[in-house]
Protein backbone atom coordinates (compact mmCIF):
# COMPACT_ATOMS: atom_id res chain seq x y z
CA UNK A 1 0.00 0.00 0.00
CA UNK A 2 1.35 3.41 -0.92
CA UNK A 3 2.48 5.93 1.68
CA UNK A 4 0.52 9.18 1.53
CA UNK A 5 2.36 12.39 2.31
CA UNK A 6 0.51 15.62 2.99
CA UNK A 7 2.54 18.74 2.21
CA UNK A 8 1.12 22.18 2.99
CA UNK A 9 2.41 25.32 1.33
CA UNK A 10 3.03 23.18 -1.74
CA UNK A 11 2.27 25.79 -4.41
CA UNK A 12 5.78 27.22 -4.38
CA UNK A 13 9.17 27.38 -2.75
CA UNK A 14 10.15 24.91 -0.05
CA UNK A 15 6.76 23.20 0.10
CA UNK A 16 6.75 22.50 -3.63
CA UNK A 17 10.30 21.17 -3.48
CA UNK A 18 9.37 18.86 -0.61
CA UNK A 19 6.35 17.57 -2.51
CA UNK A 20 8.54 16.80 -5.52
CA UNK A 21 11.22 15.15 -3.40
CA UNK A 22 8.79 12.90 -1.54
CA UNK A 23 7.01 11.97 -4.77
CA UNK A 24 10.34 11.00 -6.28
CA UNK A 25 10.85 8.66 -3.32
CA UNK A 26 7.54 6.96 -4.03
CA UNK A 27 5.02 8.80 -1.86
CA UNK A 28 1.58 9.77 -3.06
CA UNK A 29 1.36 13.49 -2.43
CA UNK A 30 -1.57 15.50 -1.18
CA UNK A 31 -0.42 18.98 -2.10
CA UNK A 32 -2.16 21.71 -0.11
CA UNK A 33 -2.10 25.46 -0.50
CA UNK A 34 -4.39 28.45 -0.62
CA UNK A 35 -2.66 29.62 -3.80
CA UNK A 36 -3.81 28.30 -7.20
CA UNK A 37 -0.27 27.16 -8.02
CA UNK A 38 -0.95 24.04 -5.95
CA UNK A 39 -2.76 22.60 -8.96
CA UNK A 40 0.38 22.97 -11.06
CA UNK A 41 2.43 21.22 -8.36
CA UNK A 42 0.05 18.26 -8.38
CA UNK A 43 -0.31 18.22 -12.16
CA UNK A 44 3.44 17.81 -12.56
CA UNK A 45 3.31 14.85 -10.18
CA UNK A 46 0.15 13.36 -11.62
CA UNK A 47 1.77 10.10 -12.72
CA UNK A 48 2.61 9.42 -9.06
CA UNK A 49 -1.03 9.86 -8.07
CA UNK A 50 -0.66 13.31 -6.50
CA UNK A 51 -3.76 15.34 -5.77
CA UNK A 52 -4.18 19.03 -5.06
CA UNK A 53 -6.25 20.60 -2.33
CA UNK A 54 -6.71 24.33 -2.61
CA UNK A 55 -7.76 25.34 0.87
CA UNK A 56 -7.52 27.96 3.57
CA UNK A 57 -6.14 26.05 6.53
CA UNK A 58 -7.22 28.71 8.99
CA UNK A 59 -10.81 27.58 8.37
CA UNK A 60 -12.35 24.31 9.53
CA UNK A 61 -13.70 23.59 6.07
CA UNK A 62 -10.19 23.85 4.65
CA UNK A 63 -8.81 21.41 7.18
CA UNK A 64 -11.61 18.94 6.50
CA UNK A 65 -10.98 19.18 2.75
CA UNK A 66 -7.46 17.86 3.36
CA UNK A 67 -8.73 14.94 5.41
CA UNK A 68 -11.34 14.12 2.78
CA UNK A 69 -8.70 14.10 0.05
CA UNK A 70 -6.52 11.68 2.02
CA UNK A 71 -9.41 9.32 2.61
CA UNK A 72 -10.05 9.26 -1.13
CA UNK A 73 -6.62 7.71 -1.77
CA UNK A 74 -5.86 4.01 -1.57
CA UNK A 75 -2.96 4.27 0.84
CA UNK A 76 -1.97 4.99 4.42
CA UNK A 77 -1.17 8.42 5.81
CA UNK A 78 2.50 8.25 6.76
CA UNK A 79 3.84 11.79 6.45
CA UNK A 80 2.62 15.26 7.30
CA UNK A 81 4.79 18.24 6.38
CA UNK A 82 3.54 21.53 7.80
CA UNK A 83 5.18 24.07 5.51
CA UNK A 84 2.52 26.71 4.86
CA UNK A 85 3.75 30.08 6.04
CA UNK A 86 3.52 33.81 5.49
CA UNK A 87 5.41 36.90 6.57
CA UNK A 88 4.11 40.34 7.54
CA UNK A 89 7.30 42.06 8.66
CA UNK A 90 7.58 45.23 10.71
CA UNK A 91 9.40 46.38 13.82
CA UNK A 92 7.28 45.48 16.82
CA UNK A 93 6.72 49.12 17.71
CA UNK A 94 4.97 49.58 14.37
CA UNK A 95 3.42 46.15 13.93
CA UNK A 96 -0.30 46.13 13.13
CA UNK A 97 -2.51 43.81 15.17
CA UNK A 98 -3.92 42.21 12.02
CA UNK A 99 -0.42 41.35 10.82
CA UNK A 100 0.32 39.69 14.14
CA UNK A 101 -2.90 37.70 13.94
CA UNK A 102 -2.46 36.62 10.31
CA UNK A 103 1.04 35.25 10.80
CA UNK A 104 0.17 33.34 13.97
CA UNK A 105 -2.98 31.91 12.39
CA UNK A 106 -1.25 30.53 9.30
CA UNK A 107 2.20 29.63 10.55
CA UNK A 108 1.22 28.02 13.83
CA UNK A 109 -2.54 27.74 14.20
CA UNK A 110 -3.14 26.02 10.87
CA UNK A 111 -0.25 23.62 11.42
CA UNK A 112 -1.49 22.72 14.88
CA UNK A 113 -5.12 22.29 13.88
CA UNK A 114 -4.27 20.20 10.82
CA UNK A 115 -1.96 18.01 12.85
CA UNK A 116 -4.61 17.41 15.49
CA UNK A 117 -7.11 16.51 12.80
CA UNK A 118 -4.85 14.10 10.93
CA UNK A 119 -2.99 12.32 13.73
CA UNK A 120 -5.81 9.82 14.36
CA UNK A 121 -5.45 8.69 10.74
CA UNK A 122 -1.67 8.27 10.92
CA UNK A 123 -0.19 4.81 11.22
CA UNK A 124 2.62 3.63 13.48
CA UNK A 125 5.93 4.61 11.94
CA UNK A 126 4.61 7.89 10.60
CA UNK A 127 6.53 11.15 10.67
CA UNK A 128 5.52 14.77 11.07
CA UNK A 129 7.93 17.43 9.85
CA UNK A 130 7.28 21.04 10.80
CA UNK A 131 9.01 23.69 8.73
CA UNK A 132 10.03 26.31 11.27
CA UNK A 133 12.64 28.96 10.53
CA UNK A 134 16.04 30.06 11.73
CA UNK A 135 14.11 33.17 12.80
CA UNK A 136 12.99 31.23 15.87
CA UNK A 137 16.37 32.26 17.25
CA UNK A 138 15.41 35.92 16.76
CA UNK A 139 15.35 38.17 13.71
CA UNK A 140 14.92 41.92 13.33
CA UNK A 141 11.49 43.02 12.12
CA UNK A 142 9.89 39.64 12.60
CA UNK A 143 8.37 39.57 16.09
CA UNK A 144 5.23 37.84 14.79
CA UNK A 145 7.08 35.45 12.48
CA UNK A 146 9.71 34.60 15.07
CA UNK A 147 7.05 33.94 17.70
CA UNK A 148 5.05 31.79 15.29
CA UNK A 149 8.04 29.69 14.34
CA UNK A 150 9.14 29.37 17.96
CA UNK A 151 5.66 28.19 18.85
CA UNK A 152 6.00 25.63 16.09
CA UNK A 153 9.16 24.39 17.77
CA UNK A 154 7.26 24.08 21.04
CA UNK A 155 4.52 22.16 19.29
CA UNK A 156 7.16 19.88 17.80
CA UNK A 157 8.65 19.04 21.19
CA UNK A 158 5.30 18.48 22.92
CA UNK A 159 3.90 16.29 20.17
CA UNK A 160 7.13 14.33 19.95
CA UNK A 161 6.55 13.37 23.58
CA UNK A 162 2.79 12.87 23.24
CA UNK A 163 2.92 10.75 20.08
CA UNK A 164 5.97 8.60 20.86
CA UNK A 165 6.75 5.86 20.12
CA UNK A 166 4.38 5.52 17.17
CA UNK A 167 4.86 8.85 15.41
CA UNK A 168 8.04 10.91 15.20
CA UNK A 169 7.81 14.71 15.18
CA UNK A 170 10.67 16.95 14.13
CA UNK A 171 11.27 20.44 12.80
CA UNK A 172 13.52 22.01 10.21
CA UNK A 173 14.66 25.60 10.67
CA UNK A 174 15.76 26.89 7.27
CA UNK A 175 17.89 29.98 6.95
CA UNK A 176 17.89 32.24 3.90
CA UNK A 177 16.50 30.14 1.09
CA UNK A 178 16.14 31.30 -2.50
CA UNK A 179 12.37 31.09 -2.67
CA UNK A 180 10.11 33.38 -4.67
CA UNK A 181 9.36 35.23 -1.40
CA UNK A 182 13.03 35.85 -0.60
CA UNK A 183 13.86 36.91 -4.15
CA UNK A 184 11.52 39.89 -3.71
CA UNK A 185 14.00 41.34 -1.18
CA UNK A 186 16.09 44.07 -2.85
CA UNK A 187 19.35 42.62 -4.21
CA UNK A 188 21.51 44.97 -2.16
CA UNK A 189 19.91 43.78 1.09
CA UNK A 190 20.07 40.16 -0.01
CA UNK A 191 23.78 40.53 -0.73
CA UNK A 192 24.34 41.85 2.80
CA UNK A 193 22.45 38.90 4.22
CA UNK A 194 24.43 36.45 2.13
CA UNK A 195 27.69 38.02 3.30
CA UNK A 196 26.87 36.79 6.83
CA UNK A 197 26.37 33.20 5.71
CA UNK A 198 29.49 31.05 6.01
CA UNK A 199 28.27 28.90 3.12
CA UNK A 200 28.57 32.03 0.97
CA UNK A 201 25.16 31.72 -0.66
CA UNK A 202 21.46 31.26 -0.10
CA UNK A 203 20.17 27.73 0.29
CA UNK A 204 17.87 26.18 -2.26
CA UNK A 205 14.39 24.79 -1.66
CA UNK A 206 15.75 21.44 -2.84
CA UNK A 207 18.35 21.42 -0.07
CA UNK A 208 15.63 21.91 2.55
CA UNK A 209 13.56 19.23 0.83
CA UNK A 210 16.42 16.78 1.33
CA UNK A 211 16.45 17.49 5.06
CA UNK A 212 12.67 17.16 5.32
CA UNK A 213 12.70 13.94 3.28
CA UNK A 214 15.32 12.47 5.61
CA UNK A 215 13.27 13.36 8.68
CA UNK A 216 10.23 11.80 7.00
CA UNK A 217 12.07 8.60 6.16
CA UNK A 218 12.96 5.50 8.21
CA UNK A 219 16.60 6.58 7.87
CA UNK A 220 15.93 8.97 10.77
CA UNK A 221 14.01 6.41 12.82
CA UNK A 222 15.76 7.31 16.10
CA UNK A 223 15.27 11.07 15.71
CA UNK A 224 12.31 12.83 17.31
CA UNK A 225 11.63 16.15 19.01
CA UNK A 226 14.57 17.86 17.40
CA UNK A 227 15.06 21.06 15.45
CA UNK A 228 17.49 20.77 12.59
CA UNK A 229 18.86 24.16 11.56
CA UNK A 230 19.69 24.32 7.86
CA UNK A 231 21.11 27.78 7.45
CA UNK A 232 24.56 27.47 5.95
CA UNK A 233 26.15 28.28 9.31
CA UNK A 234 24.38 31.64 9.67
CA UNK A 235 23.55 30.99 13.33
CA UNK A 236 27.24 31.18 14.19
CA UNK A 237 28.29 34.47 12.66
CA UNK A 238 27.81 38.05 13.92
CA UNK B 1 -1.13 46.51 32.92
CA UNK B 2 2.59 45.81 32.38
CA UNK B 3 2.94 43.53 35.41
CA UNK B 4 1.06 40.35 34.49
CA UNK B 5 2.13 37.83 37.06
CA UNK B 6 0.33 35.39 39.38
CA UNK B 7 -1.01 36.85 42.60
CA UNK B 8 1.44 34.90 44.76
CA UNK B 9 4.37 36.64 43.06
CA UNK B 10 3.17 40.22 43.42
CA UNK B 11 4.46 40.79 46.95
CA UNK B 12 7.80 39.18 46.12
CA UNK B 13 8.13 41.45 43.11
CA UNK B 14 7.38 44.48 45.22
CA UNK B 15 9.93 43.39 47.82
CA UNK B 16 12.53 42.93 45.08
CA UNK B 17 11.95 46.44 43.82
CA UNK B 18 10.23 45.45 40.59
CA UNK B 19 8.13 48.50 39.92
CA UNK B 20 4.72 48.69 38.28
CA UNK B 21 6.40 50.41 35.34
CA UNK B 22 8.42 47.32 34.52
CA UNK B 23 6.93 44.90 32.02
CA UNK B 24 6.81 41.34 33.26
CA UNK B 25 4.65 38.80 31.47
CA UNK B 26 4.24 35.41 33.11
CA UNK B 27 2.73 32.71 30.93
CA UNK B 28 -0.52 31.51 32.43
CA UNK B 29 -0.21 28.19 34.20
CA UNK B 30 -3.82 27.26 33.51
CA UNK B 31 -3.61 26.91 29.75
CA UNK B 32 -5.07 23.94 27.91
CA UNK B 33 -4.36 22.68 24.43
CA UNK B 34 -6.97 24.61 22.45
CA UNK B 35 -5.50 26.92 19.83
CA UNK B 36 -7.79 29.79 20.83
CA UNK B 37 -6.29 29.78 24.33
CA UNK B 38 -2.78 29.61 22.95
CA UNK B 39 -3.15 32.50 20.55
CA UNK B 40 -4.95 34.61 23.16
CA UNK B 41 -1.94 34.24 25.45
CA UNK B 42 0.53 35.07 22.67
CA UNK B 43 -1.61 38.04 21.65
CA UNK B 44 -1.56 39.37 25.21
CA UNK B 45 2.22 39.09 25.23
CA UNK B 46 2.45 40.92 21.90
CA UNK B 47 0.31 43.77 23.22
CA UNK B 48 2.27 44.34 26.43
CA UNK B 49 5.60 43.96 24.66
CA UNK B 50 4.69 46.41 21.92
CA UNK B 51 3.58 48.95 24.52
CA UNK B 52 6.78 48.40 26.51
CA UNK B 53 9.10 48.89 23.58
CA UNK B 54 7.19 51.95 22.44
CA UNK B 55 7.99 53.61 25.76
CA UNK B 56 11.47 52.09 26.07
CA UNK B 57 10.68 49.80 28.98
CA UNK B 58 12.56 46.53 29.55
CA UNK B 59 10.65 43.25 29.39
CA UNK B 60 10.92 39.86 31.06
CA UNK B 61 8.85 36.85 30.15
CA UNK B 62 8.45 34.17 32.81
CA UNK B 63 7.74 30.65 31.58
CA UNK B 64 7.85 27.15 33.00
CA UNK B 65 11.06 25.31 32.16
CA UNK B 66 9.08 22.14 31.56
CA UNK B 67 7.07 23.89 28.86
CA UNK B 68 10.16 24.86 26.89
CA UNK B 69 10.74 21.14 26.41
CA UNK B 70 7.10 20.29 25.73
CA UNK B 71 6.60 18.27 28.90
CA UNK B 72 3.12 19.60 29.74
CA UNK B 73 1.36 19.50 26.39
CA UNK B 74 1.39 21.44 23.14
CA UNK B 75 -0.62 24.46 24.28
CA UNK B 76 1.79 25.44 27.01
CA UNK B 77 4.78 24.49 24.87
CA UNK B 78 3.66 26.72 22.02
CA UNK B 79 3.27 29.63 24.41
CA UNK B 80 6.59 29.12 26.21
CA UNK B 81 8.63 28.57 23.06
CA UNK B 82 6.76 31.31 21.20
CA UNK B 83 7.58 33.74 24.00
CA UNK B 84 11.23 32.72 24.02
CA UNK B 85 11.56 33.35 20.28
CA UNK B 86 9.63 36.61 20.54
CA UNK B 87 11.91 37.78 23.35
CA UNK B 88 14.96 37.08 21.20
CA UNK B 89 13.54 39.17 18.36
CA UNK B 90 12.36 41.96 20.66
CA UNK B 91 15.86 41.98 22.15
CA UNK B 92 17.37 42.46 18.70
CA UNK B 93 15.01 45.38 18.06
CA UNK B 94 15.51 46.92 21.50
CA UNK B 95 19.27 46.57 21.55
CA UNK B 96 20.09 49.86 19.84
CA UNK B 97 18.04 51.77 22.41
CA UNK B 98 19.50 49.75 25.28
CA UNK B 99 16.20 48.09 26.17
CA UNK B 100 16.74 44.54 27.45
CA UNK B 101 14.25 41.76 26.77
CA UNK B 102 14.84 38.43 28.48
CA UNK B 103 13.17 35.16 29.41
CA UNK B 104 13.20 33.46 32.81
CA UNK B 105 12.31 29.79 33.04
CA UNK B 106 11.22 28.57 36.46
CA UNK B 107 10.12 25.36 38.12
CA UNK B 108 6.92 24.82 40.08
CA UNK B 109 8.76 24.99 43.38
CA UNK B 110 11.02 27.94 42.61
CA UNK B 111 10.56 30.32 45.58
CA UNK B 112 8.78 33.58 44.68
CA UNK B 113 11.65 35.61 46.11
CA UNK B 114 14.06 33.84 43.78
CA UNK B 115 11.83 34.50 40.77
CA UNK B 116 11.50 38.13 41.73
CA UNK B 117 15.23 38.59 42.28
CA UNK B 118 16.05 37.18 38.88
CA UNK B 119 13.35 39.24 37.18
CA UNK B 120 14.74 42.37 38.80
CA UNK B 121 18.20 41.46 37.57
CA UNK B 122 17.01 40.78 34.01
CA UNK B 123 15.18 44.11 33.86
CA UNK B 124 18.30 46.15 34.59
CA UNK B 125 19.36 48.50 31.80
CA UNK B 126 22.80 47.58 30.56
CA UNK B 127 22.34 43.98 31.66
CA UNK B 128 22.02 40.93 29.47
CA UNK B 129 19.46 40.92 26.68
CA UNK B 130 17.97 38.19 24.52
CA UNK B 131 18.93 35.70 27.20
CA UNK B 132 17.21 32.69 28.68
CA UNK B 133 17.93 31.96 32.33
CA UNK B 134 16.75 28.55 33.51
CA UNK B 135 16.32 28.08 37.26
CA UNK B 136 16.24 24.74 39.01
CA UNK B 137 17.79 21.50 37.88
CA UNK B 138 15.20 19.78 35.66
CA UNK B 139 16.85 21.17 32.51
CA UNK B 140 20.31 19.85 33.26
CA UNK B 141 21.59 17.55 30.56
CA UNK B 142 18.54 18.22 28.39
CA UNK B 143 17.97 20.02 25.10
CA UNK B 144 18.82 23.69 24.68
CA UNK B 145 15.53 25.45 23.77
Amino acid sequence: MTRVAVVTGAAAGIGRAIARRLAAAGDTIVAVDIAPGVHDTADRLRETGAVAVRADLTEAVGLEAVRDAIRGIDGHLGVLVNCAGITRDARIVNMAAEDFEAVLAVNTGAAYQLTRLLVPDMVTGSAIVNISSRAYLGNFGQFNYSMSKGALVGMTRALALDLAPGIRVNAVAPGLIGTEMVMTIPEEIRDRMIAAIPAGRMGTPEEIAEVAAWLASPASSYVTGTVLIAGGGRSLTR
Amino acid sequence: MPLRVPEHLVKAFRDAGVTAEATVFAASDGLGDEWEETVAELRAAFQVTQAALQRGSPVVYVVAGDDLLGRRGPGRAMVACGLLSAARTAAVEGARAGVPVNTLAVEADTPPATVAAWVARLLEPGGPTGELVRLGTAHLGKALP
